[in-house]
């Protein structure tokens, strides 16, 4: 879920109006877009994020290499995954302050579920590092946001490549079900010991007379991937018929 | 006064398709005798649901516009936009607080499934427990009441999601809040008695606030009408706050579940503050926009819901 949302909702700048559908005025469709400054800010932001997930993946390749099996790889990358994916936390800022035109809410809940995924489960429950589906979802979200931050840039600089934009609105097909798959893996791998440990819990009676179990709290996270999943994934298919064909009729004319 | 009847048709707002034409209608016609006699023609869109403007993408007209007051020729245009399902706003108060009246008391009484078998029907042995249930109660009988023969609406109607959305909000933070402080392993304030007695006093004050608020706003406002006016403090004490704030009486519900919170020392009671705390100030501070924007001569000093800060 977190790596079809994050395809899905911020369409970001310049190549789409965003999923703004609470309160965007769209009466006037004048797009002002960002100012320089602020176009300046986040070609740099977008290009350090493509670079930044291009470390990723060479880190990936090379532990491959170096170890020969695809186990466990996820030690090699987990300072620059940590660092990037936590980083994406600047992009409900960017939506708050305006410079991109995506919604504030869906953007906070995209990045969060990644920064949920990333420490609430993998960082905070070290048995499940080893577990294959990490690998899954970190391929996943790998290759997805390499492509999503090159297709900001180009877009921002007005000069996007059909091949990025066939690649953003393509290769979801395949990373958002292998993504969702290594992360409800890896939270099913996470729950014995989370309820071993009584990981972020808190039982009764305590003098603020309130209970949580992390436990369960997962389940529910797991369970809500149902009906989210589908909405997100067939919204990133029916944009592709969208945008896909449109490009197709403009270059009739070239 | 021209007594010439004109035209009226009524377009699409998003297909511009002509969906109704009036031939003959009075130039003192109200927006709302236009809705009437568009339903009859489309009795699927009954008046409440229907929003009509001059301007496809302009406001919505008042029901008690004047057709002949409007910048319109002969024939006037008017632009329709379907509202969606529409359900009254009394009705939607009536269910979402007689919800929790009755949530919480299925967790008070222990009623089966709820907690352990061994504590079916049992009762708890701490006094504040009790007391508890008594003020959830009378705030929320206090709610229903005031919804049935105190609040007077400018809007008849809201769209019909609202009643989920609200429903699930208020229905769901009442059973949260009410399973911990009936639990039988509920913890009693740290402070005891003292603890109790403040809170209390604080939530009974509050609530006399919120209600002396709700009264001087009821009788700002003739029955049937839809007037705003400023308001002002009264002789009452608890209205004196309308020197500090625009909207006192969120200020005071939000004290009453501050009360509420340290009465109980329940950490989702202090949550459902804070949420409804957030989303009263989002209202107070709306309101106060628009009292602003209407009237040139309004109090200064008066900030929307917390004197002096917010």
């Amino acid at each position: 879920m977190a790596a079809a949302a994050a395809t899905a909702a911020s369409k970001g700048n310049g190549g789409g109006g965003g999923r703004a559908g609470a309160g965007e005025a769209s009466s006037s469709r004048k797009k002002k877009g960002p100012g320089p400054l602020a176009t300046a800010y986040l070609v740099i932001y977008n290009v350090v994020m493509t670079a930044g997930w291009l470390v990723i993946a060479v880190g990936l390749v090379r532990a491959y290499l170096a170890k020969g099996s695809y186990h466990s790889l996820y030690y090699s990358i987990e300072k620059p995954l940590k660092f990037f994916q936590t980083g994406a936390l600047l992009e409900i800022l960017h939506c708050a302050i305006g410079i991109v035109p995506s919604s504030v809410v869906l953007t906070s809940f995209q990045v969060m579920s990644r920064v949920f995924l990333i420490w609430a489960v993998t960082h905070s429950v070290k048995e499940v590092q080893s577990e294959d589906s990490v690998l899954l979802f970190v391929i996943a979200w790998t290759i997805t946001e390499i492509i999503r931050y090159s297709f900001y840039t180009f877009s921002l600089l007005n000069h996007l490549p059909y091949l990025i934009k066939w690649a953003r609105y393509t290769l979801f097909i395949v990373l958002y079900p292998m993504g969702v798959s290594g992360e409800l893996l890896t939270i099913y791998a996470a729950l014995p010991f989370v309820r071993q440990a009584g990981l972020y819990s808190i039982s009764l009676p305590n003098k603020y007379n309130f209970s949580f179990d992390y436990y369960a709290f997962l389940i529910l996270i797991m369970i809500s991937y149902i009906p989210i999943f589908p909405q997100l994934y067939f919204h990133m298919i029916h944009q592709r018929r969208k945008i896909l064909s449109h490009t197709e009729e403009h270059k009739k004319f070239e | 006064a021209p007594c010439q009847p004109l035209k009226v048709e009524i377009l699409d707002a998003k297909t511009r398709e002509k969906l109704c034409f009036l031939d003959k209608v009075e130039p003192q016609a109200t927006i709302a005798e236009i809705k009437n006699l568009f339903t009859k023609t489309h009795p699927q869109w009954y008046p409440a649901r229907q929003s009509l403007r001059l301007d496809p993408k302009g406001k919505s007209l008042k029901d008690e516009d004047v057709l002949q007051k409007l910048p319109v020729g002969t024939t006037a245009t008017l632009y329709f936009r379907d509202l969606g399902a529409q359900i009254s706003w009394v009705t939607v108060f009536l269910t979402e607080y007689a919800g929790p009246l009755f949530i919480y008391l299925l967790f008070y009484f222990r009623v089966p499934f709820i907690y352990g078998h061994k504590y079916d029907f049992t009762s708890s042995r701490h006094t504040v427990v009790h007391l508890a249930c008594i003020c959830h109660s009378f705030h929320y009988i206090k709610r229903l009441l005031e919804t049935l023969f105190v609040h007077r609406f400018s809007h008849g109607t809201m769209p019909l999601r609202n009643i989920f959305k609200n429903c699930t909000y208020y229905w769901g933070f009442a059973a949260w809040m009410a399973y911990y402080i009936n639990h039988p392993l509920y913890t009693p304030p740290t402070y005891g008695a003292q603890q109790v007695k403040l809170a209390l006093a604080i939530f009974v004050i509050c609530q006399l606030g919120n209600f002396s608020i709700h009264m001087a706003l009821r009788d700002l406002r003739p029955a049937g009408s839809k007037t705003r006016k400023i308001p002002y403090p009264t002789k009452n004490p608890f209205t004196w706050l309308f020197l500090l704030v625009s909207c006192p009486n969120y200020t005071y519900e939000v004290g009453s579940w501050i009360g509420f919170a340290i009465m109980t020392q329940c950490l989702p009671v202090a949550l459902f503050s804070l949420v409804g705390f957030t989303q009263m100030t989002i209202w107070a501070k709306g309101k106060h926009r628009s009292y602003l924007k209407e009237f040139r001569d309004y109090p200064p000093l008066r900030m929307p819901i917390i004197p002096f800060l917010l």
